[in-house]
């Protein structure tokens, strides 16, 4: 089963973007900024970390900033997700795939899947 | 610290205090989000960095969707001008004290200088006790002076009035709706504000695709301080058979009162005093609720005022208003912006009965009224205001608003109608007209093809004129 860590901010989101992936079919972790994010992946490591952008504590550059930099967890996918124009992120972080909020359930779950299965590569 | 909401400036006199810290109060979709947005993305223009924190439910996401469309949104400005970051969780989790260290923590992080903390209710509701509440809205100062940023609470109202918790803070403001009947509208008030005098009283504020604009309410921002001295400069109508009823004509920046049934001649008579402006160089300025621009345009060419070409260079302007649901300060900004933009000299108010339509409250037309012409006066503009009487015909005098306006404008002309050997006539006569002498006798006036003619006195006694059901004595004029 593949493990997906959700990270965000903002309660609702993460929690109704929880349980739309474990319906999937998906094992989800969660955390509400980068920090908690960085001590679930040391307590279990997932195949992609979906983040938000704008957060707490530790944001999502910073997030990936530490994923990329810690060698054990270079086969991780990453995902971003933001309600901030996208656009200007891709251009910014070239490497990563972003969802623009709002989006739709198929978008997610489209995005999730070519992330799971090619992020791994394009990381390498 | 400009707000970057136009007129609530004006009405905090200059703008929130720096380091201050501030309630926004309102019931939900009153306006208080909109508000702190168009702040921040105001400051963030100007190199500031601003942190929002919700506490609510709603989806940042959605919030910038609802934002989109406005004119002050700048997506360029996200994440480093406007950073929006959820507190909510934290909040379950930690209460206040965590919710506290967050705000501490994420200021410094993002060197922000303004802070929103979108929700206090939240907060108030995981508060154990109002204590601990005022203890967070303390804490939360103190870290407002000691880190230097502005921070705007927002927090639903709860009834009508202000919780005792947030005395403390530098300044809260009030949003909220009214309705009366079928119409509503919108009222910001300032509840408390520590460092300057702010406008007092209630100022109506509009919502559109440029967000919210205040318009203080004019009587509380008219100048205090004496109009200037009143120009010797005279003005006259250009119609040389009503310019001798008064030859030294009207004093410049004075306001007029014309009072008249419908139909009586007033649209023509105030325009006149335009077209004269029109003639000597002076931008003008029409004013009026009923006749379209163009309509008005057509009725004045076919007595021989053509203006179409003063409009077109803009020496003319006309400022129409359909008397559909307005509101008086909106009106009174139109016209007083126009006025001190364009430099205008005359100005016709033709309704000033559909002004007073547009307020709920009848009993403040007077002291609008005479802050109107206060105002006015400063920007030495010559005014005519136009009021209808209700009565066509008859021998009572009806004054449809309170004494206020007939006190305050310097000169006032009425015009009626009466019925004489069968034909509709209409009658002129001055009531009063400061620092000139007039003829006061009662003029029939003519409007025909070559404008208005104003005819020699009666020169009998028509006892019954005024009735509106005259009868001619022998030997009075053709």
């Amino acid at each position: 089963m593949e493990t997906i860590l959700v990270v965000d901010d903002e309660q609702g989101i993460l929690e109704a973007l929880a349980d739309l992936l474990r319906e999937e079919g998906y094992r989800v972790l969660t955390a509400s900024h980068g920090r908690e994010a960085l001590e679930r992946m040391a307590e279990l490591l997932p195949d992609l970390v979906l983040t938000d952008w704008m957060m707490p504590v530790l944001d999502g550059p910073a997030l990936v900033e530490r994923i990329r930099g810690e060698s054990a967890w270079a086969g991780v996918a990453l995902l971003g997700m933001s309600a901030v124009d996208v656009g200007a992120l891709r251009v910014q972080y070239p490497g990563i795939p972003f969802l623009q909020k709002p989006f739709d359930i198929p978008a997610l779950m489209r995005q999730v899947r070519k992330a799971l299965d090619g992020g791994r590569a394009s990381l390498g | 610290m400009s707000t970057g909401v136009p007129g609530l400036d004006a009405v905090l006199n200059g703008g929130l205090v720096s380091s201050g810290v501030y309630i926004v109060v309102g019931e939900p979709g009153a306006g208080k989000t909109l508000l702190a947005n168009q702040l921040c993305y105001h400051q963030g223009r100007a190199g500031a960095r601003c942190l929002y924190v919700t506490l609510l439910a709603e989806s940042h996401a959605r919030m910038l969707a609802n934002m989109r469309d406005m004119a002050f949104f700048d997506p360029a400005l996200l994440p480093e001008g406007v950073y929006y970051v959820s507190g909510f969780r934290t909040l379950e989790e930690q209460g206040l004290p965590g919710l506290l260290e967050l705000l501490r923590r994420e200021v410094r992080n993002h060197n922000a200088s303004i802070l929103v903390l979108d929700g206090l209710v939240q907060a108030q509701e995981a508060a154990g006790s109002s204590r601990d509440f005022k203890k967070f809205i303390h804490e939360l100062q103190v870290a407002a002076g000691l880190a230097r940023f502005t921070a705007l609470m927002l927090t639903s109202s709860n009834g009508p009035t202000v919780h005792p918790e947030y005395t403390m803070v530098d300044g809260i403001l009030e949003l909220r709706e009214r309705t009366m009947g079928v119409r509503s509208w919108r009222e910001l008030q300032v509840r408390k504000f520590r460092g300057g005098a702010t406008l007092p009283g209630v100022h109506t504020f509009r919502i559109s695709n440029e967000g919210l604009e205040v318009f203080p309410r004019l009587e509380a921002r008219v100048r205090r301080s004496q109009p200037p001295a009143p120009d010797t400069a005279r003005v006259h109508f250009g119609i040389p058979s009503l310019d001798d009823l008064f030859p030294a004509g009207l004093a410049a920046g004075s306001s007029t009162l014309m009072l008249g049934p419908p139909g009586s001649g007033k649209t023509l008579m105030g325009s006149s005093l335009l077209a004269e402006g029109v003639r000597q160089g002076e931008p003008c300025l029409y004013m009026g609720f009923y006749e379209a621009p163009e309509r008005l345009l057509h009725k004045l060419a076919a007595v021989g005022m053509d203006l179409g070409d003063a409009v077109k260079v803009g020496r003319m302007h006309i400022v129409w208003q359909p008397p559909v649901e307005c509101t008086l300060d909106v009106l009174a900004h139109q016209l007083l912006s126009t006025v001190e933009r364009h430099g205008i000299r005359r100005v016709f108010v033709d309704g000033l009965s559909a002004m007073g339509q547009a307020a709920p409250d009848a009993s403040r037309m007077s002291s609008f009224f005479a802050a109107l012409t206060q105002e006015l006066r400063y920007l030495k503009a010559t005014t005519i205001f136009s009021l209808e009487t209700p009565r066509l015909f008859g021998a009572v005098l009806d004054m449809p608003l309170e004494v206020g306006p007939s006190a305050v404008a310097e000169n006032l002309l009425f015009l009626r109608h009466v019925e004489l050997e069968g034909r509709l006539r209409r009658l002129l006569s001055i009531f009063k007209l400061r620092d000139a002498d007039f003829d006061s006798s009662l003029r029939e006036f003519v409007i025909s093809q070559q404008g208005i003619e104003v005819q020699p006195p009666f020169n009998s006694t028509l006892d019954t004129l005024l009735t509106g059901l005259a009868r001619r004595a022998p030997g009075g004029h053709p």
